[in-house]
């Protein structure tokens, strides 16, 4: 019961959290996009535009809800919400300070895996459901991808699993306090492993250059072409904490969590998780589009053999480097 | 591209090109196909066109377009207006290039009347075409990696950063014509608007920051990886195939055609400044690019060396013509072909008639025609990101299309 | 509008009339603190509605441009947080930016529809306004208030981004006010000589010398008459050259020869036999003219009297050689009515779509075709505009 509430209370303050940084942080974002692009950005609704995003719920909000014709109304109805809850479930395992953590799973790892690569299906339902082309074209693109890039993806966090033997996030995290960050030693399997995860972090969260379910120039709006008010704002909302919460994965298991010196571990932890959140904005504001067939090769041609390898090499350290494994 | 590849994949898509007429059902009547409406509001269609995708999957098996959605009887409209009232009406049609419209129409008046334009208008005229086919250009790379990193991304940070240097352009020549647009700048047998003091310096000013911006665009998108993927090999067009459908400009010059007006017909003061003619090969979407990235650069070059040899003198060999009675036409019938930056833009005019003072038929020849027409030839076999990619690789403007 | 003294006023809503109450008003407006409570929160509502109007880009044409250079860099319309969606799904602002015709209207009513309450219009640029010149022309609509409800209309040719930009602003007002309760009068389409009437109101100032007027008057009446004596007639086509370039050549004028045409006039391409046609543009083919230019059908009418002569058609050709020297070859037909020209698409795969265009506009009709269709006008459009008897500003349900 006790753990009940402990849940209930840190995942509440945790979600709430995140929204609210999301909110900020699409602000952060048509900012950062507007500096790289020689313009401004919001300046208008708030002091330095800050409240643009606020406004934007709040007119997304009132907008009329529409529902297609032929579509398929209850998948058509669950979809944002299943996409809302996924996104936000993998909060649950995070760690960001060694006590603020809503359930420390054992299998943390595995539930991050498994509710991470459930996005796909409200997406999928999205473009099912909207009985239109293009965004049926757009969850045919989005299945394809996550079942794809979920397979580097798990290789990838393999690696720290078994450099630290353990299935639990915190567990990982306290194993990097303890001895090293995985991304500076062994660096020759902590980087690249790094580099899979956030490529296939990227792809499972549709960022560019691997965001071809909403090929907004294809595909018009993708799996949420027919998509209006509140509903849309589900999504758009699931989309950034899904790469919020992929960054903060990111930043436990391979930079070492809350570790690090001067300051309480909450502040490092989120420092490193909006590091790379803003990588990911500025890869996106810089890449062009691959395409889906391009997108294949990369991840069965060249990340999934390379993610196998890395596998194997973290397997070979625990068991033959001296001290390799505790 | 090595020589012997590129000679492959013409081969390829030499054998590979279909009949654009074929009945679909004689693809494969057991297909379950999806019929794809593409446009005529699409984001990547590039105005108001249409096209029918049949895809198998992804792949486009038959790509119909359909034209005809921005028709607005221009062509009508100029049997019902004077000579000298045209040239404002035809720079809404290649809204992108507006100068080359009015050279065109103006070209084929001055034909049919027998009006000598004096020499410092020609520079002028070159003058004012080159720096437009950079604009035109800008605009062009601008959307076309729009179209290939979306509005919401990378693509949208090189279209921002075009338009920024179009803009200068536009500066010029509002500083010149008074208008940032629509110019209406040329008139029957000359220019309406004589340099402004102090343009040739501010325009060497415009043309270094443009030529020094040119390598970052270039970082952004030819040297891309990316770019690249998603460019080499797509969208085939061998020049047989060019040049039957009667494509000219950038596009048929990346087919490997080496056929320029402004060097193989001169007008204006091309005969005086002569024009290294960029060709490429492969005839794919990156030779396209490479072809209009090559060609800003010479339109620079173009320009830098002109702005300071233009010839003193009238820049109107008569009185401007203002009165719409003032030109007359007893009959004839002229046909005037220039070089803008999408290709042979052509004015066919038939003077005379009951009224003397309007043209009897006037038809425009518009290159972006032409290029459309390639479509339902070098779409199938390709998936329907490269649709957009090779729908924005022929820079379509509708305006000049429909007209 | 009230014309009467000379100044146009804004329409009166007869407000009693307009007077609804719904039956839980005065209930709720008792209930001690609601309206207080309420009335924030209407206020934080409005406030994001107009602060965050996203604009479904209905680009057509020219103006389409300029919408493209009001969310660039100099303008940036991210600034007042307004982004541009593709789809109309998420869109609340349309904005009509160039010109629409028949053919395109009813996609754009398909297309409002599809956008969700609250929305509004913007009619960006004179054709969407009133059609601008196009207006008496049978393909295009006089102006997109005909079957939309326009909220906000910016003049120009097209408006400059600043102008699109202070058209946002204007109904970000028209939200507030609106959202406010207050009743917003509809904004007029700008008359189109409003608009070219200087803006102040110098001509109407009682204070003014009536001679001035007069005189300016006279004067501006002269620069549009006629002046004979500045009169530059009659040029005869093939008696100026000024494209040396483009003259026929002698090997053209060889083959046209050998295809049994006598005849070359001054005025224009000469005339070729029917039958001869497309041996002749194989021929040239075969002489390097690869370059498909245009073919051109032109109506000429039955005349009577003095110089009658039947009704015919005359279709024109041109083909351009490729590489340096480039040339022109061209050469007419003459058609009577009913009489279909040979198709040239065996030839030249370009002439596909121009020949199209030529059956679509002038109505000849082209033998072998092998998909001869309307390309402009709507499959089911009656006549071809371009024959001579073919009123411009056509009847076009339901907009003329």
């Amino acid at each position: 019961m006790n753990g009940l509430v402990h849940g209930a209370v840190y995942g509440g303050v945790i979600a709430s959290v995140l929204l609210t940084t999301i909110a900020f942080g699409i602000w952060f974002e048509r900012k950062f996009a507007g500096r790289m692009q020689s313009r401004l950005g919001p300046t208008i609704v708030g002091p330095f535009g800050l409240l643009q995003s606020v406004a934007d719920v709040v007119k997304l909000l009132q907008k009329e809800d529409i529902v297609p014709r032929d579509a398929d109304r209850p998948l058509f109805d669950l979809a944002p919400v299943l996409a809302a809850l996924f996104s936000l479930g993998v909060a649950a395992v995070v760690p960001f300070s060694p006590t603020i953590i809503a359930s420390d799973l054992d299998v943390g790892v595995l539930y991050i895996l498994a509710v991470g690569g459930l996005m796909v299906i409200p997406t999928f339902m999205a473009g099912w459901a909207s009985n239109n082309k293009f965004a049926l074209i757009g969850g045919m693109r989005a299945i394809a991808q996550s079942v794809s890039y979920g397979v580097p993806l798990v290789l990838a966090v393999l690696v720290p699993v078994i450099l630290s033997g353990t299935l639990s996030v915190s567990g990982i995290v306290t194993y990097q306090a303890n001895h090293h960050w995985f991304l500076t030693w062994p660096v020759f399997i902590g980087v690249p492993a790094f580099a899979i995860y956030y490529m296939a972090m990227l792809a499972e969260s549709n960022r560019i250059p691997f965001d071809i379910p909403e090929a907004e120039s294809e595909l018009v709006a993708g799996v949420t072409t027919e998509y209006t008010g509140a509903k849309f704002t589900l999504f758009y909302m699931a989309e950034y904490v899904h790469t919020l919460v992929g960054s903060a994965v990111g930043a436990a298991l391979f930079l070492g969590g809350w570790d690090g010196p001067f300051a309480p571990g909450l502040h490092w932890m989120v420092l490193k998780t909006l590091v790379l959140f803003t990588v990911v904005y500025w890869v996106r504001w810089s890449l062009l589009r691959l395409r889906s067939d391009q997108l294949m090769v990369l991840c069965w041609k060249w990340l999934t053999p390379i993610g196998v390898l890395l596998v194997l090499g973290a397997a070979a350290w625990v068991q033959f480097v001296p001290g390799g494994f505790q | 591209m090595e020589m012997s590849e590129a000679h492959a994949v013409l081969a390829s898509a030499r054998r590979a090109r279909v009949d654009p007429h074929l009945s679909i059902k004689t693809y494969d009547p057991e297909a379950d196909m999806m019929l794809l409406h593409f446009g005529p509001q699409h984001p990547s269609t590039h105005g108001v066109f249409r096209m029918d995708l049949h895809l198998d999957g992804e792949i486009v098996v038959k790509a119909t377009p359909y034209v005809g959605y921005l028709h607005r009887a221009v062509e009508k409209l100029c049997e019902k207006l004077s000579y000298v009232m045209l040239t404002p009406i035809v720079d809404k049609n290649d809204y992108v290039a507006p100068m080359t419209n009015e050279q065109a129409l103006n070209m084929a008046f001055e034909k049919l009347l027998g009006v000598e334009v004096p020499r410092r208008a020609r520079w002028l005229r070159t003058i004012l075409a080159e720096l437009q086919r950079v604009a035109s250009h800008l605009l062009w790379l601008g959307t076309f990696t729009l179209d290939l990193g979306g509005a919401l991304g990378g693509g949208s940070t090189l279209f921002l950063h075009c338009f920024r240097e179009r803009e200068l352009i536009l500066d010029l020549f509002e500083d010149l014509t008074g208008a940032r647009f629509h110019y209406n700048t040329h008139t029957i047998g000359g220019n309406r608007h004589d340099l402004p003091a102090g343009f040739a310096a501010k325009v060497k000013q415009v043309v270094a920051v443009i030529e020094a911006r040119l390598p970052e665009y270039a970082a952004l998108s030819l040297d891309n990886g990316i770019f690249k993927a998603r460019t080499t090999g797509v969208g085939v067009l061998d020049g047989d195939l060019a040049l039957e459908l009667g494509i000219t400009g950038p596009v048929l010059r990346a087919s490997g055609v080496d056929h320029d007006l402004r060097r193989d017909a001169p007008y204006h003061a091309y005969d005086e400044l002569p024009v290294n003619v960029v060709v490429g090969h492969g005839g794919d979407c990156r030779a396209r690019a490479e072809v209009r990235f090559a060609e800003m650069r010479e339109s620079l070059r173009l320009v830098r060396d002109a702005i300071d040899g233009v010839p003193e003198g009238p820049i109107n060999g008569y009185k401007p013509i203002r009165q719409p009675t003032m030109a007359k036409s007893t009959g004839g019938q002229v046909y005037v072909g220039i070089e803008t930056p999408r290709g042979e833009l052509g004015t066919f005019v038939i003077g005379g008639g009951d009224t003397p003072t309007s043209p009897y038929r006037l038809k425009i020849r518009p290159p972006s025609l032409h290029s459309l027409s390639a479509l339902p030839y070098i779409l199938p076999g390709q998936t329907v990101s490269d649709a957009v990619a090779i729908l924005g690789s022929l820079d379509p403007i509708m305006g000049e299309v429909d007209r | 509008m009230n014309e009467s003294d000379g100044k146009r006023r804004l329409p009166r809503y007869d407000e009693a009339a307009l007077a609804y109450e719904h039956p839980l008003y005065k209930t709720l407006l008792a209930a001690p603190g609601l309206s207080v409570s309420v009335a924030p929160l209407d206020l934080l509502l409005s406030w994001g509605t107009m602060n965050s109007l996203w604009v479904f880009p209905m680009a057509t044409s020219c103006c389409g441009i300029e919408l493209m250079s009001a969310a660039a860099s100099r303008v940036d319309l991210d600034r007042m947080g307004t982004i541009v969606r593709a789809t109309p799904r998420q869109a609340d602002v349309m904005v009509v930016a160039g010109t629409i015709t028949v053919k395109m209207a009813p996609r754009v009513k398909l297309l409002w529809d599809q956008m969700p309450e609250p929305k509004w219009c913007i009619a960006m640029g004179s054709c969407a306004i009133s059609g601008d010149f196009y207006r008496e022309l049978y393909s295009v609509v006089p102006g997109i208030d005909t079957f939309l409800p326009v909220d906000v209309y910016i003049p120009g040719c097209p408006p400059n981004p600043e102008a699109l930009m202070h058209g946002l602003l204007r109904l970000q007002e028209k939200v507030k006010l609106a959202r406010a309760g207050q009743l917003v009068a509809k904004e007029y389409p700008p008359n189109r000589l409003d608009i070219t009437k200087p803006s102040i109101a110098r001509l109407s100032d009682p204070a003014r010398d009536p001679a001035l007027s007069a005189a300016q008057e006279k004067s501006a009446g002269e620069a549009t008459a006629t002046d004979e004596s500045d009169e530059r007639g009659g040029g005869n086509a093939s008696a100026v050259e000024p494209f040396a370039a483009e003259t026929t050549s002698t090997d053209v004028e060889a083959l046209l020869r050998e295809l049994g045409v006598t005849e070359f006039p001054k005025d224009g391409a000469p005339i070729v036999p029917v039958e001869q046609h497309v041996t002749l543009a194989r021929r040239l083919r075969a002489m390097n003219y690869r370059i498909f230019v245009h073919v051109v059908a032109t109506h000429f009418p039955e005349k009577t009297g003095a110089k009658a002569a039947p009704e015919r058609f005359e279709v024109a050709y041109a083909l351009r050689s490729v590489g340096s020297g480039s040339k022109i070859a061209s050469w007419r037909l003459s058609l009577a009515t009913g009489q279909a020209a040979p198709t040239l698409v065996g030839v030249f795969a370009g002439a596909d779509w121009q020949e199209r265009e030529q059956f679509d506009l002038v109505g000849v009709r082209f033998d072998g075709h092998p998909d001869l269709r309307r390309i402009m006008m709507p499959g089911n459009w009656e006549g071809h505009p371009l024959r001579k008897d073919y009123p411009a500003d056509k009847a076009c349900t339901p907009w003329r």
